[in-house]
């Protein structure tokens, strides 16, 4: 099946330039001229590849890498203007799996995008999923929004970011190390209260009764979960 | 002052002024306070100045309730109130049961931080099972509470501190000409080198009117590459000075309308309404105010297509005034102060044809004529340029 590629460019020229060159190849293209319209297409349809050009407005190609990665493991190559190290470095920090920079001859440009495809593993079946279901919770990882039965729900980044532990490893017991190590960093790995009291307010906010979670399940001993629904 | 006392003083300054994470002083300021002031759980509160909530910063089980689980009593509500009267809140359990659960009467003892002047967090001391808070706790509670606001205070200036560090470094980097040049070579470069390797490929035949679209592309890329340099000579040349200018008498109000004809016959749906006064004459260079007014036009052209310019005149005595105004979309009022420098270009336009050099090449032509240019706009108004040169009757 033709692997389909996501090219996200303000400049219309770089997207004809991209899209004429990857079509010779069989690729199927989609396109977006800024992060916040990638997202939204890249959600919609199964998507192999995501050229992303970093000098955007609107959501900039760094923060679109970002957003990303926080719910797909999609390739992700960087389109660069500046040969700057530091664009260079930020990007595969943040998760982008190659870059080319500009300008590149077009040769390149299918080189290394064949070369990505090839250590791609091949796409999990939820791994582009936009949306995320727990019984009444609802997540839509693009716009980062969280929804408890149709009523919009608002967390701190750092509640997002620990629900987001959890929405990704239902039925594994998290522990507290793991998770105060994921979402607050190596210094807080021993720093129990903190998770406590995060826990606390986010059953506060998400569960029918917070003495009875059915989201944030604790394991008394070994951590936190979330369980799996039973259909 | 007894030596208790003292050795706790010296403490809590040791820590204020120390290099450690702050986290980590106010678990010492904590832990040698406990000896005077029993407490089980502390929290502080600061609040968010984004969402208007309030996040956890620090929290500390140090006594009974250890081994609380994530339901325990963290003393929110309380916080809460800290924070809305900006006093100290004291809540006491109604019974007084002695072998009842300690775990179900809470003492909470709220304190207000002011932290930068302001009051923006709570410290929170839980205390379950009593004693209650003494006057003297009260003094203790309301001493930690300034010290845990220093701490917080100076952790939040050390990372502002880092923060412009990094800001003048970036600013440091735009501002460098080079780089920036370097940025607005490669776009059209880029173009240049994309699509002619495209042609190129032997892997690939391209059908004849794709072929012509690219060269094309090529093309019109080269132009604007040429016109790159060019400005980008030129405002390097009026940066340093070295351009030359001939100044002789020049009658503005002429030289408008000549380059208004000019630029008629190019752009002859263009709608041009002239108000001018006859005008004194100005010293100037007419070649290059001619760029400056040619300029001007083909900004109007670019982005208020369709618009009508009025172009008008007037006389001040010892100086002239000349306005350019369109009835295009106009600019946003934050981008303005902006507009007159070296590559820039408002968020959210994206024009294929400009330089972006343009107006920071009016500009210092018209300050080498001792002139002033400044733009006024209104949303969906229009915008006027106007541009401020000194006369001189005599000549």
């Amino acid at each position: 099946m033709a692997k389909r590629i996501l090219i996200v460019d303000d400049e219309p020229r770089y997207l004809r330039l991209l899209e004429a060159n990857l079509r010779t190849e069989g690729y199927e293209v989609a396109t977006a001229q800024d992060g916040v319209q990638a997202l939204d297409v890249f959600s919609a349809q199964p998507i192999d590849l995501v050229l992303l050009d970093v000098m955007m407005p609107r959501l900039d190609g760094f923060g679109t890498c970002q957003r990303i990665r926080e719910f797909s493991s999609v390739p992700i190559v960087i389109l660069t203007a500046r040969g700057e190290e530091q664009d260079r470095v930020r990007g595969l920090d943040l998760g982008a799996d190659d870059y080319l920079v500009k300008p590149f001859s077009a040769t390149e440009l299918l080189a290394r995008v064949r070369a990505v495809l090839r250590r791609a593993q091949p796409p999990a079946e939820t791994g582009q999923a936009r949306f995320f279901t727990h019984d009444d919770l609802k997540i839509d990882f693009a716009r980062a929004e969280v929804w408890r039965r149709e009523e919009a729900i608002s967390l701190s980044a750092t509640e997002y970011r620990l629900l987001l532990q959890f929405a990704h490893n239902i039925g594994k017991i998290l522990t507290s190390e793991e998770l105060l190590t994921s979402v607050w960093g190596a210094e807080y790995k021993t720093d129990k209260e903190i998770l406590w009291v995060s826990i606390a307010r986010l059953r506060q906010k998400l569960e029918e009764d917070a003495h009875n979670p059915r989201h944030i399940v604790t394991r008394s001993g070994l951590g936190y979960l979330m369980p799996p629904i039973e259909s | 002052m007894d030596n208790l006392t003292l050795s706790f003083l010296h403490t809590v300054l040791k820590e204020v002024q120390s290099k450690h994470d702050w986290k980590a002083s106010l678990d010492t300021l904590f832990t040698s306070l406990r000896g005077s002031f029993v407490f089980d759980n502390v929290v502080i509160y600061l609040e968010d100045p984004q969402s208007k909530g309030m996040e956890i910063t620090y929290a500390r089980a140090m006594g009974r309730g250890k081994t609380a689980e994530a339901d325990a009593v963290w003393g929110e509500r309380v916080a809460t109130e800290v924070l809305a009267s900006k006093k100290m809140i004291l809540k006491e359990p109604k019974h007084q049961g002695r072998d009842k659960d300690r775990m179900a009467q809470p003492h909470l003892l709220g304190m207000p931080l002011n932290i930068a002047s302001k009051i923006c967090g709570a410290l929170v001391f839980i205390r379950f099972g009593g004693p209650e808070y003494s006057d003297l706790h009260i003094k203790i509670a309301s001493l930690q509470a300034f010290w845990s606001a220093a701490l917080i205070e100076r952790r939040d200036l050390q990372e502002a501190r880092t923060e412009l560090d990094s800001v003048q470094r970036q600013m440091r980097l735009q501002d460098d000409f080079v780089s920036t040049i370097s940025h607005e070579l490669r776009t059209p470069l880029g173009f240049i080198k994309g699509y002619s390797t495209s042609l190129l490929r032997q892997d690939t035949k391209w059908d004849d009117a794709t072929q012509r679209e690219f060269l094309n592309i090529i093309d019109e890329e080269a132009d604007r590459l040429t016109r790159l340099i060019e400005d980008m000579l030129e405002s390097a040349r009026l940066q340093s000075k070295t351009l030359q200018f001939k100044f002789s008498p020049v009658r503005i109000d002429a030289l408008v309308r000549d380059v208004a004809t000019r630029v008629n016959t190019h752009h002859p749906n263009l709608k041009i309404e002239f108000n001018l006064e006859t005008l004194p004459p100005v010293l100037g260079d007419g070649v290059r105010l001619s760029q400056v007014f040619e300029n001007l036009f083909s900004n109007a052209i670019k982005y208020a297509p369709g618009s009508k310019l009025i172009i008008a005149t007037k006389s001040l005595g010892k100086r002239v005034l000349i306005s350019f105004e369109d009835e295009g979309e106009g600019i946003p009022e934050d981008f303005l102060p902006f507009l007159f420098e070296r590559f820039y270009r408002v968020p959210g336009e994206r024009t294929v044809t400009g330089t972006g050099l343009g107006l920071y090449i009016c500009k210092q032509i018209v300050m080498a004529h001792h002139g002033k240019i400044w733009v006024e706009s209104v949303l969906d108004q229009g915008t006027t340029f106007f541009i401020e040169l000194p006369a001189d009757p005599t000549l």
